[in-house]
């Protein structure tokens, strides 16, 4: 009896936990009507006036430690600002690959937010997903002056010429340098390497086996290739870099990408560079401790890399490296980060006018200061840069003068405005992929026939996602 | 679970029965024993309401989700027959997933059970402090997954970590724990197993612990002692709690997500994407939300850890002595 028992509650058990994992692909969806407008229009000022109670703008975002804190001020004085007529709850909802997978959740819910945060690369979906409503209606309908936010870092978020979305956090990759490291291998940390050539002939100085220290690092991250095709003024997707019309293929198994996995891999079989992986923490924590002399971070690291060699090394940063010899006239940078979109499908006008509001708010000069100096990330208004926290923090990280003068040293290109792209999170993932199995094989001919079949391994998202946008 | 405070309350139990049954019988058993019946559906309510929402509803819509495609949002969209599932299946990709799920769960469950045997077999050496040595053998049980993968994580960065800095004091090369595709499972099966051994000690030394003292002395009085004892005494009657192990390590394995996802993120080069891991890789990861092919992978989930749990009680049990 006591057998069958113990066996019935195992079974039982088993049974319980098998069906459980069919929910792992399972999304609820429930029946929801829309709650107001089904339209993606800008509503003007008087959407608010007629208010009775205050509008409550849900608002999503990826942020996390210091730069939530930073959130939470913001929101907060825009909330005293409009007590009684608005209020924005700011919603964390993971990291930006979790927000976006909690979005498309909330559309086929007919439950989205009123405004949220999406990475760079999920632009391209935020306008295919015909949820919201763009932000140039507003600037138009307003007459706002958006001549102050930041031509490169808003020209990401220009499709046809017009402004998508509001940009709000903007970070770009430099190359971070161990200042110690380079003076005890006889090296001048102000004068850094430019290209990758460069980093090879510095690294093989730097590298010191016996004392564990490597001459370069970085995390395998594709947004790092990206970045080194547009310093090459090359596009990254077809189609103008998906800025003309859909993108139906990816170039990063061309010369460029190629040319990054070969040097790659050699660097790190001959030891000048160690291989921490894909994850970006991993490489943040062999830098901050000490042994890596030279490490591709985005400037969102800044404060962080500096706080942790405190007492142990002095950190420099140096403008983010070409591809090759000194990059292409129209090459550069392109400006990472996020920005803000505004729900319309399935919100009323009033909620959609708070939501505009708020956005104005978050990138008015004081507030981008408040921002800035809060969390590494570039001020999206030009005019952040002269309010005075602001300038005291320039002073007291001068490091971040380099970040600026890339910023505007860049001139907004199709290169440098990065790709367009539906399926972008799953591109970088496979260029990834490419670019790890290069390296891990140890040997740098394999580096076109990986990327290529990574750049093949695309074929069928593109086709699926295009299909889907056009039916 | 002793033998001797089973025995007085399954003693309990009957005497109470009997002696409902017998108050029952003169008056009238038939509408009682209806009641009762009626009492017990309405118990099990609560428990079907749960089962069918967080169960069979999720199962038939994993099922209507694998016939279809996607549209951009992950919704069904075109009704596809099983095309998903032909997809699936000739693609070498789910192969190569297949098998790193396979080696998983050996590199797991096996290790994982003989592993805590061993410690519980030393344990039972009559020497001082097996108290403690017990307790700091089911520590890591106190752990969450998210917690022991992060510390891992530490320990295995090719650069700083703990592991490569004793190798490197031995003289020996750096290892790529995590980042070489030869050596990721293996080093991913470790924390794994790391992890289970707490709670595989737990259940064991219970299950030693259990074993009669009179049994015991008996066989050392007919002469048993050391691996004779071990195998004709212990092991046979540590079955049950050896055979639970195994079918409930076994599904977990199957089902492990967190130090996957923490320490590798299925790779690198794909050399640690299990099936639970590929699912959230289709259905989730990185923008995609191909829920088509996720929800096919699903079915062939849940054909595995059905069928692992068949064969399980099907074979194993009848080697299972009670």
């Amino acid at each position: 009896m006591r057998s069958g028992k113990f066996r019935r509650r195992l079974a039982a058990r088993a049974l319980v936990g098998a069906a459980a994992l069919a929910l792992t692909a399972t999304m609820a969806a429930c029946g929801g009507s829309d709650s107001g407008g089904n339209s993606t229009d800008a509503p003007g000022a008087d959407a608010l006036k007629n208010v009775k109670s205050p509008v409550t703008v849900e608002f999503w975002h990826s942020m996390k430690g210091a730069n939530v804190a930073a959130l939470k001020q913001i929101v907060n004085k825009f909330n005293a600002a409009h007590k009684g007529k608005i209020v924005v709850k700011p919603v964390f909802v993971g990291e930006y690959d979790d927000a976006i997978a909690k979005y498309k959740t909330a559309v086929q819910q007919k439950n989205t937010p009123e405004l949220i945060q999406v990475y760079d690369i999920g632009s391209r979906f935020m306008i295919d997903s015909k949820q919201t409503v763009p932000m140039y209606k507003f600037i138009d309908k307003d007459k706002w002056d958006s001549s102050a936010i930041e031509p490169n870092i808003a020209s990401y978020y220009q499709f046809d010429g017009k402004q998508w979305s509001m940009p709000f956090n903007s970070s770009m990759p430099l190359l971070y340098i161990n200042k110690d490291l380079f003076k005890k291998a006889g090296l001048d940390p102000n004068k850094p390497p430019e290209n990758l050539d460069e980093i090879e002939a510095y690294a093989k100085k730097l590298t010191n086996k016996k004392k564990n220290i490597v001459g370069f690092n970085a995390a395998i991250y594709g947004w790092y290739l990206e970045q080194l095709m547009a310093t090459n003024g090359d596009q990254y997707c077809n189609d103008s870099n998906g800025r003309k019309g859909l993108a139906t293929k990816v170039n990063f198994d061309g010369p460029d990408g190629v040319k990054l996995a070969q040097w790659w891999t050699s660097m790190v079989k001959k030891g000048y560079a160690s291989n921490t992986g894909r994850t970006t923490d991993a490489a943040q924590q062999a830098f901050k401790s000490g042994t890596v002399a030279m490490e591709l971070e985005s400037t969102g690291e800044l404060r962080d890399f500096i706080n942790s060699a405190k007492g142990k090394f002095s950190v420099a940063a140096a403008p983010f490296p070409r591809l090759t010899g000194s990059g292409a006239p129209d090459g550069g940078t392109i400006i990472g980060g996020a920005s803000l979109w505004i729900d319309g499908i399935g919100h009323t006008d009033a909620q959609k006018r708070a939501s505009w509001e708020f956005v104005k708010f978050a990138s008015s000069p004081a507030i981008q200061a408040l921002w800035h100096t809060g969390t590494g990330y570039f001020p999206v208004n030009s005019k952040a840069l002269d309010e005075p926290t602001d300038k005291a923090w320039v002073k007291q990280y001068p490091q971040f003068s380099v970040a600026v003068q890339q910023l505007h040293s860049t001139k907004p290109s199709t290169a440098t405005s990065g790709c367009a792209l539906g399926v972008m999170p799953q591109a970088r993932q496979a260029a990834e992929e490419g670019l790890e199995k290069t390296i891990t094989s140890g040997d740098p001919s394999t580096a076109a026939a990986n990327m290529k079949a990574s750049a093949d391994s695309l074929a069928k998202p593109i086709t699926d996602y295009n299909k889907a946008v056009k039916k | 679970m002793t033998a001797q405070t089973r025995g007085p309350a399954e003693a309990a139990d009957r005497g109470t029965a009997t002696d409902a049954s017998r108050a029952d019988r003169p008056a009238r058993p038939t509408p009682r024993h209806g009641r009762d019946h009626a009492l017990a559906y309405l118990f099990l309510v609560p428990s079907t309401i749960v089962f069918a929402l967080f169960v069979v509803w999720p199962l038939g819509d994993s099922v209507y989700l694998s016939l279809h495609g996607s549209d951009l949002f992950g919704g069904a969209s075109v009704f596809v027959g099983l095309d998903n599932y032909r997809d699936m299946f000739t693609s070498a990709e789910f192969g190569k997933v297949l098998l790193n799920t396979l080696e998983f769960v050996l590199l797991t469950v096996i290790p994982g059970v003989l592993g805590a045997l061993v410690v519980v077999l030393l344990l039972e050496a009559q020497i001082r402090g097996t108290r403690v040595l017990r307790t700091a053998f089911a520590l890591p049980f106190a752990f969450s997954v998210a917690t022991a993968s992060v510390i891992f994580s530490v320990i295995y960065n090719y650069q700083i970590g703990l592991a490569n800095g004793i190798l490197g004091f031995l003289g020996i090369g750096k290892v790529g724990w995590t980042t070489d595709p030869h050596v990721a499972m293996f080093a991913l099966a470790l924390t794994t197993v790391w992890m289970n051994l707490g709670y595989n000690v737990l259940v064991l030394s219970a299950g030693v612990g259990s074993i009669p003292a009179e049994v015991m002395e008996a066989a050392r009085l007919d002469g048993a002692s050391g691996l004779k004892l071990v195998r004709r005494i212990i092991l046979p009657l540590l079955s049950p709690q050896l055979f639970f192990l195994v079918v409930v390590t076994t599904i977990q394995s199957l089902q492990s997500f967190g130090q996957i996802h923490i320490l590798t993120k299925g790779g690198p080069d794909g050399s640690t994407t299990t099936l639970v891991y590929s699912i959230y890789k289709k259905a989730f990861a990185f923008g995609s939300s191909d829920f088509g092919t996720a929800s096919a992978q699903a079915m062939v989930l849940l054909v595995i850890v059905l069928a692992c749990t068949g064969i399980q009680f099907g074979v194993l049990q009848r080697k299972v002595h009670y």
